[in-house]
């Protein structure tokens, strides 16, 4: 009746995952039970849950995002405590949790919290910097964020019911096939990506006709700003390279259920496959999450230094040629793996190219900051941060571009430290410069500097006091993933790292209190303006919080940076024209994500543990929801031009009362 | 959404001013679109809209695809004792299904004209002819596949049979998908009409079916006729 | 007045040209036509002598890429004029893209395998 599932499933005689799963599953009740409670259920069903409105998705991919980077966190924490209590002993964690701990934090952490922290930023601020309402399809924006959802729910699951993948976070065979790996570990690391996957692509698609096809009048590629430039480049990635990731967990699903024999030992299998094929996608994933942190660092920065980007073109043409370039060093991954010199070579030229296009970037971005005024606000904290940290990490990465040094340092703590290096580095630092960035935008308020600036500097020397002892040991020789080890030459090190993470975790609480903090000072950090940077590109051209129609009137586009012509104009002339205000049409909301992904919860859930029954129903489930939603007749409701003009006339009212107070000085 | 709004027309066709073309000079903004090339026009209407996101979502799945290409051409001589494609593969069923999925790419190509035209009996006719062709195509390769299953060459023999397994059997499986859309399309025009949301569909739908007869071309040249020359 | 307006199109669509109803049945007939031929020649080649062995691959590759080649003008009606050019981009960008993939898993996987011993082999040796 239910497959493979029984009362054994749940992690009983296993204190660890049965607390922590239990805790998880009290602290959910107690939330659901809260909002029922307080009645907020239809609210929330309305207007976040159903809504297709681009500005409250990427406010809940970003809050995804956090969460599981809580738990990647978590999962971190037990890493480097094992790891300084398993010096000549165990530890307190077996080796077999010790696997599952490491691959749930590599797997959470890549595709539940860095992935919806970008695409949550480039989902909400994408629309508003083209200057338009919203994206090319926006129930299908609605219905990846769900299926992203279904992933990490999946993956939740694991830690109460079953157990996760022991492979680390990619999973290679021979030890991910089912001979050597028999539980439903694996089996929930495929059925979490292969939905969430889905989701992706779809994002994917999205966004590229987004920002190829919908663009307000008059502005032409060359006058879109920097972060949409961005976003294109990693949403094109996202729909090239993320096909190969569902072909290939499709390929190991295969193996795995039906007896294929693509990656098994015997009948002509070939393992390597897998691993040359997982990081044809791997590479490109990597650049589809740091490519959006250029992005949005090329805005903070140019913002925040009060002068614009410098060096636009030859930024597009360097973000560009990320494209086609990311496509030819996959090999980097796995140089000691069988290749010969010659491929080997090859591969290593083509990533010290791709260093160089970054190298170009880091440039133009220190060129806009000489000769600006800087604002050292938590934004241009971030960033500067960035620039350090991540060309500390990206050299890291050119010496393990050469093959004979890599056969050195491969799969030791010098590659953990890389590429935590240039990830935390990179797009973690985004994700925070982007939040505080964006978050009056979104709310209506900003975020209170002082916790802020406490949190970066929290998090940078936290990032440093980690991660430098791990290059240390990684050059000594400690393999990566080690439950416990015996070399007195690495332990010192080890206790330092710890130490880090007590500072990172200070970091994340002061992340909290700023929250907190920020909301209850609202009224004081109100933004009333809709332009609290003196910003550049026109999401600040309407109010905060962006109305759900975003522009009353779409912007016409004359110059380069489309807001800092309009802000100029109209201080120059002290006056804003009223526009002709007309009704604005907009997409209803709708159901059928949150239901599909219903679905997709339970078909993930059936498949892992051979419930064969419960599958069919949930795709006979989730293709009825989809016919049932495409046999809707009317798709958009309309907000009549009075509402338009009461909503806007109000924001109009606070720029003029802004310009008069601001005349003298900026005349 | 406003970009639902009409945009100008001319000659009776819609109009993308985000077309890379060559440099023209029209009217200079002012609420008339012109076309630069640069892509200044503003929004693009509804179907270029939706056609264009779909042709990039049928390029990802021809990626998914060429990921199974690539598996089964590095296992295609993985046959672990087992059967080789030139055992195994039958040319005139080969033929057979290749007849009729061109024939049935040909009659959506009839259905596209039909849809312009807007006659229901002729959209009808044609759409059902496509899925009746496509159905042909589903039953004789899934008979294919049983018989090979039978004789003992299924999918668990070797490496060469799971990755000829797999690519054509994705391929059948979105033909069948397809049939199942197909099917959903033609309740949806007879029941609401040529609505301009149905005729986007159709569009993608129109697409997909084109796109799979292409994969096809590949498959049969690359898996079957490659591959009975081993 | 006349406008030169650059007319964009959805890819595949038949009212990139305004056809008449003729015109579109014929343009599909050609390139029925066209595929039934190139399929029968691809047939040919891969089953009789017409073509020398260690050829017939590279010539079924060719016949391969003509059909594809057909499709694509006849039925999906992408061409290269410029109301065209984000689509048929887009296809580029696709093509070159698998052709990395396969490309360079060829070549990796060719090379591995060369250099490496093959996986029943090593099996054997664990036991």
């Amino acid at each position: 009746m239910l497959g493979k599932l029984t009362l054994q499933a749940i992690p009983f005689d296993h204190p660890v995952p049965l607390f922590a799963g239990s805790f998880v599953v009290l602290v959910v009740l107690c939330v659901v039970v809260w909002i029922a409670l307080k009645g907020y259920v239809p609210y929330l069903w309305r207007e976040w849950i159903t809504s297709v409105d681009h500005k409250r998705i990427g406010v809940m991919y970003v809050l995804l995002a956090c969460l599981m980077m809580l738990r990647g966190f978590i999962d971190a924490i037990m890493m480097r405590s094992q790891q300084t209590f398993a010096f000549h002993a165990a530890g307190y964690l077996p080796p077999e949790h010790f696997d599952q701990i490491f691959s749930s934090h590599g797997t959470i952490m890549i595709f539940f919290a860095a992935m919806p922290f970008m695409i949550g930023l480039m989902n909400f601020a994408v629309p508003l910097q083209l200057g338009v309402r919203d994206v090319a399809f926006p129930t299908l924006n609605n219905t990846s964020f769900w299926l992203t959802c279904v992933g990490a729910l999946l993956i939740n699951v694991s830690l109460l019911v079953g157990e996760f993948a022991r492979t680390g976070w990619i999973p290679y065979p021979p030890l991910s096939e089912l001979t050597y790996s028999p539980g439903v570990g694996v089996d929930y690391y495929l059925w979490s990506l292969l939905i969430s996957g889905v989701g992706t692509l779809l994002t994917g698609i999205n966004f590229v006709t987004t920002i190829l096809k919908i663009r307000a009048p008059g502005m032409s590629y060359t006058r879109m700003p920097m972060f949409c430039w961005t976003a294109l480049a990693s949403n094109l990635l996202i729909v090239a390279a993320f096909p190969i990731l569902t072909a290939t967990l499709a390929m190991l699903t295969l193996d795995r259920y039906l007896g294929f024999h693509f990656f098994s030992n015997e009948a002509g299998g070939n393992p390597m496959m897998f691993v040359n094929l997982i990081w044809a996608w791997g590479h490109p994933e990597v650049y589809i999450l740091v490519l959006p942190a250029f992005g949005i660092f090329a805005e903070v920065i140019s913002t925040f230094s009060n002068r614009p980007l410098f060096g636009y073109r030859s930024m597009v043409i360097a973000t560009m040629a990320f494209v086609i370039v990311t496509y030819t060093v996959w090999l980097h991954h796995f140089f000691t793996m069988g290749a010969g010199a010659d491929v080997n070579g090859i591969f290593g030229i083509a990533t010290t190219i791709i260093g160089l296009i970054t190298g170009v970037k880091v440039f133009n971005w220190l060129f806009t900051m000489y000769g600006g005024r800087i604002v050292f606000a938590s934004p241009m904290l971030w960033s500067i941060g960035f620039l350090v940290t991540f060309c500390i990490g990206g050299v890291t990465g050119m010496l393990l571009a050469v093959p004979p040094a890599d056969f050195l340092v491969h799969n030791s703590t010098f590659l953990v430290a890389h590429f935590h290096n240039v990830i935390i580095g990179g797009v973690i630092f985004a994700g925070f410069a982007g939040l505080t960035y964006w978050f009056p935008k979104a709310f209506g308020f900003r975020l209170d500097e002082g916790w802020g600036k406490a949190a970066f500097w929290l998090t940078l020397i936290g990032f440093y006091v980690v991660f430098v002892p791990l290059y240390i040991t990684g050059l000594q020789g400690m393999p990566r993933r080690m439950q416990h080890y015996d070399f007195a030459l690495w332990h010192p090190w080890i206790v330092a790292a710890a130490f880090g993470i007590v500072l990172l975790f200070c970091a994340m609480v002061c992340q909290v209190i700023q929250l907190r903090v920020s909301i209850r000072h609202r009224d004081e950090l109100r933004d009333d303006t809709g332009d609290p940077w003196n910003g550049r590109s026109l999401e600040w051209a309407t109010a905060s919080p962006a109305p759900a129609f975003n522009f009353a009137v779409l912007p016409r586009v004359h110059g380069a940076e489309p807001y800092w012509e309009i802000k100029r104009r109209a201080i120059e002339t002290q006056q804003t024209a009223e526009p002709q205000y007309e009704p604005i049409e907009l997409s209803r909301n709708s159901p059928v994500g949150v239901i599909t992904a219903f679905f997709a919860f339970f078909v993930g859930f059936a498949m892992i543990w051979h419930i064969w029954w419960m599958a069919i129903l949930g795709v006979v489930g989730a293709y009825a929801a989809f016919v049932w939603f495409a046999w809707r007749d009317v798709e958009d409701y309309t907000i009549s031009a009075a509402e338009v003009a009461q909503l806007d006339r109000a924001r109009r009212r606070v720029h003029e009362e802004w310009l008069t107070q601001h005349a003298r000085e900026l005349a | 959404m406003s970009t639902t709004e009409a945009l100008p027309q001319a000659y009776g066709r819609v109009i993308d001013p985000y077309s890379l073309g060559r440099d023209r000079r029209g009217d200079a903004g002012g609420g008339r679109i012109y076309v630069t090339g640069r892509g200044e026009g503003g929004p693009a209407s509804r179907r270029v809209i939706v056609g264009f996101g779909f042709w990039i979502f049928l390029l990802s799945d021809i990626v998914m695809f060429s990921v199974f290409f690539a598996a089964h051409a590095v296992l295609q001589t993985e046959t672990a004792g087992g059967p080789s494609g030139r055992e195994l593969f039958n040319p005139s069923h080969i033929a057979i299904e290749t007849a009729c999925l061109l024939a049935s790419s040909f009659t959506c190509g009839m259905a596209a004209v039909a849809i312009e035209a807007r006659s229901q009996a002729w959209t009808q006719v044609s759409l059902l002819i496509t899925g009746l062709l496509g159905l042909a195509f589903v039953v004789l390769e899934a008979g294919d596949f049983a018989t090979m299953i039978r004789e003992g060459a299924g999918p668990d023999r070797s490496a060469f049979l799971s990755s000829f397994f797999a690519v054509v059997g994705l391929h059948g499986l979105h033909v069948s998908a397809g049939l199942l859309w197909l099917g959903t399309m033609m309740a949806q025009v007879f029941v609401k009409g040529f609505r301009p949301d149905i005729l986007h569909r159709l569009l993608c739908f129109n697409l997909f079916w084109h796109v799979l007869d292409i994969i096809w071309v590949a498959l049969f040249t690359l898996v079957y006729l490659v591959g009975a020359l081993r | 007045m006349s406008y030169d307006w650059n007319v964009d199109v959805a890819p595949g669509f038949m009212d990139a040209t305004r056809r008449s109803v003729r015109q579109g049945i014929t343009s599909y007939l050609i390139g029925l036509a066209l595929a039934v031929a190139l399929t029968a020649a691809s047939f040919y080649v891969a089953y009789t002598n017409l073509v020398w062995a260690p050829g017939i691959p590279i010539a079924l590759a060719a016949l391969g890429i003509a059909q594809i080649g057909v499709h694509i003008v006849f039925f999906l009606h992408m061409t290269t004029a410029p109301d065209n050019t984000n689509n048929a981009l887009a296809l580029a960008l696709g093509v070159v893209i698998v052709a990395l993939i396969m490309i360079g898993s060829l070549w990796i996987m060719a090379n591995l395998n060369q250099r490496m011993m093959p996986m029943d082999q090593i099996m054997q040796m664990q036991r």
